[in-house]
């Protein structure tokens, strides 16, 4: 039987009460991909996740892993996936090493089989030499690989990620990112929830972006910034960044809205050629030396926000901002 | 996979998970003060000044301590992994909830039966208790240990993040059992309401196998004991897994 879809939800619900936590949302995993699941936080992406691996029962609704509905076929569709949740739930009373192969004989590896897994894992998370230590004593961004490493031990071929990345330091994130990106080329599907936009617009093949339990959007990162084609956006610093310059910016014909985004300021517009020769302008008037001037396409964080009508933190994930597309690097000294 | 295959599997999976819970659970405090500290303490408050001939006082320490010690792991374990969720493991592992409750009864009942071993191990050593109906202590003990540590894991479906607030609902249920079970006062001299509890009560039939085992008399006999015992066993196994999956539910 030929899949087309990994994972497939259909109208699938929660309720907390009287609270809809997500609302009869459908959507389409392919195999191989790697599914984006943006929304802020409370649109429901966790209960998502939650319902998708079986931990919680959908109040409404169906979702099926390669074709075994989690409700009804809960230990073959199970046996499939391995789950990385918001928080790294690792047993810290027990070494890296009994962890993962106590995962193991939930999934009903063989001994032999188990410690050979865990060996392999533990060597690719850099974790080998202190396999017999405790995990209180290991640092939450250690914690968390061994989380992967035991969300792996079952050889999955779906990988449902919650948050991955969050409150870890900038090392552990870029490791933990080449790693799902290494994990994804060898084969593994993956959904990741997260509300780091940055992190889904460089790891995501597809975005469904969640708000109010509902899904706002499903595409491609690049089709979902086109869509907010109408913000583009210019950005200019000068040498001596004040508000009154702010203040002049918003006055200029064609600037929708002008932002001071550190000693940078952001001016929205339609028209960005435009723009730009009134920033020239401006600064030769009033005597100010321009250090920088770049145009900015629609970033996802653009898209969010028309999207969602959440205005974000910006999260850097320590690699680059909440940047738009840069169509121009006009660096000027 | 033949259901033999399957049964084998699952059985294999719930002892991976005692196991697990007894290199965790056992000696954290909460276990160690209600699953030991309390019952030896209620038993020494019962006992000393009231001239309780031994014969009589060793069965109640061993009744006493296998259901305290047995019902405590549950209490403790569920509500730490819920609050921690690593419970979520096993929810979303490919193995049926009935596996993940047999674990944790196993990991309460073997806490059960090897904390009741002492006072049994103690009456032997030096207070001249005999073992007159092995059969009945082996029986008392196991069958007891195994449905109060189901009961535990019953009341640990109750929502709470804490160990506290599943002990608090637990405690109103067990210190009463001790009044009407005949563990202090002979089922005899209970009032008519009283007899009636009594019979309902599960810990009435272990202090009545543990005393038939060490020479003493039963009330209702061996058959009924045994009888009452492995219904509670049931519905208690029975009753937590409904509550948790009424907790999937909710969650």
């Amino acid at each position: 039987m030929i899949l087309e879809y990994v994972i497939e939800a259909s109208s699938l619900t929660k309720y907390y009460g009287d609270f809809c936590a997500v609302d009869h949302i459908d959507f389409n995993v392919e195999k191989g991909e790697i599914f984006g699941f943006l929304g802020p936080n409370g649109a429901g992406k966790t209960t998502t996740v939650r319902m998708l691996t079986g931990i919680s029962i959908p109040s409404d609704g169906w979702a099926k892993i390669e074709g075994y509905d989690i409700k009804k076929q809960s230990v073959e569709a199970k046996e499939l996936m391995g789950i990385v949740p918001d928080i790294s739930n690792v047993y810290t009373e027990l070494s890296a090493w009994d962890n993962l192969t106590f995962t193991g004989q939930l999934y009903h590896l063989s001994k032999s089989d188990r410690e050979e897994r865990a060996h392999e894992l533990l060597e690719m998370f850099e974790l080998y030499d202190r396999r017999h230590e405790k995990l209180e004593d290991y640092s939450r961004g250690m914690r968390r690989r061994v989380c992967i490493a035991m969300a792996l031990m079952n050889r999955s071929s779906i990988l449902f990620l919650d948050e991955p990345t969050s409150g870890l330091d900038v090392q552990s994130v870029l490791t933990i990112r080449d790693l799902i990106r290494k994990l994804n080329h060898e084969g593994l599907t993956v959904f990741l929830t997260t509300h780091n936009m940055e992190e889904a617009n460089q790891m995501c093949d597809r975005i469904a972006i969640i708000n109010h339990g509902r899904i706002a959007a499903i595409d491609t990162p690049e089709r979902l910034k086109r869509t907010a084609e109408g913000l583009q956006s210019v950005e200019v610093s000068f040498e001596t960044p004040t508000l009154k310059i702010l203040d002049d910016l918003k006055l200029l014909t064609g600037v929708k809205e002008a932002q001071k985004q550190g000693d940078k300021f952001r001016l929205y517009t339609e028209d960005p050629p435009k723009i730009l020769s009134e920033v020239w302008d401006y600064a030769e008037k009033n005597g100010l030396k321009l250090i920088t001037v770049n145009t900015l396409g629609p970033s996802l964080e653009d898209v969010f926000v028309k999207l969602t009508g959440v205005k974000e933190k910006p999260k850097t994930g320590g690699r680059g901002g909440m940047r738009g597309r840069r169509k121009g690097m006009g660096g000027i000294r | 996979m033949t259901s033999g295959k399957r049964f084998a599997r699952e059985l294999k999976v719930a002892w991976a998970i005692a196991v697990k819970d007894m290199k965790i659970y056992y000696l954290r405090p909460p276990s160690l003060m209600f699953g030991i500290l309390f019952p030896f303490s209620m038993f020494l408050s019962f006992v000393i000044g009231r001239n309780m001939p031994l014969s009589r006082a060793i069965p109640v320490l061993v009744a006493q301590t296998v259901f305290f010690a047995a019902s405590t792991i549950g209490p403790v374990s569920i509500p730490m992994e819920r609050r921690l969720q690593t419970f979520d493991r096993f929810l979303s592992a490919p193995v049926s909830l009935l596996t993940v409750m047999l674990g944790k009864t196993i990991a309460g009942f073997i806490y059960g039966v090897g904390i009741s071993f002492i006072p049994v191990a103690l009456g032997l050593s030096f207070f001249n208790a005999q073992i007159t109906d092995p059969a009945a202590l082996g029986i008392g003990m196991m069958l007891s240990a195994f449905g109060f540590a189901a009961m535990g894991i019953m009341f640990a479906s109750l929502p709470g993040q804490g160990p506290g607030q599943v002990m608090m609902p637990l405690n109103f249920v067990r210190i009463p059992l001790l009044f009407v079970s005949g563990v202090y006062t002979p089922i005899q001299n209970l009032p008519s309401w009283g007899k009636v509890a009594s019979a309902a009560s599960p810990l009435t039939h272990t202090i009545e196998l543990i005393r038939l085992g060490l020479g003493g008399e039963g009330f209702y006999g061996l058959a009924v004991n045994v009888i009452i015992l492995t219904f509670y066993v049931i519905v208690f196994m029975l009753a937590g897994m409904r509550f948790h999956i009424l907790n999937q539910k909710r969650e």
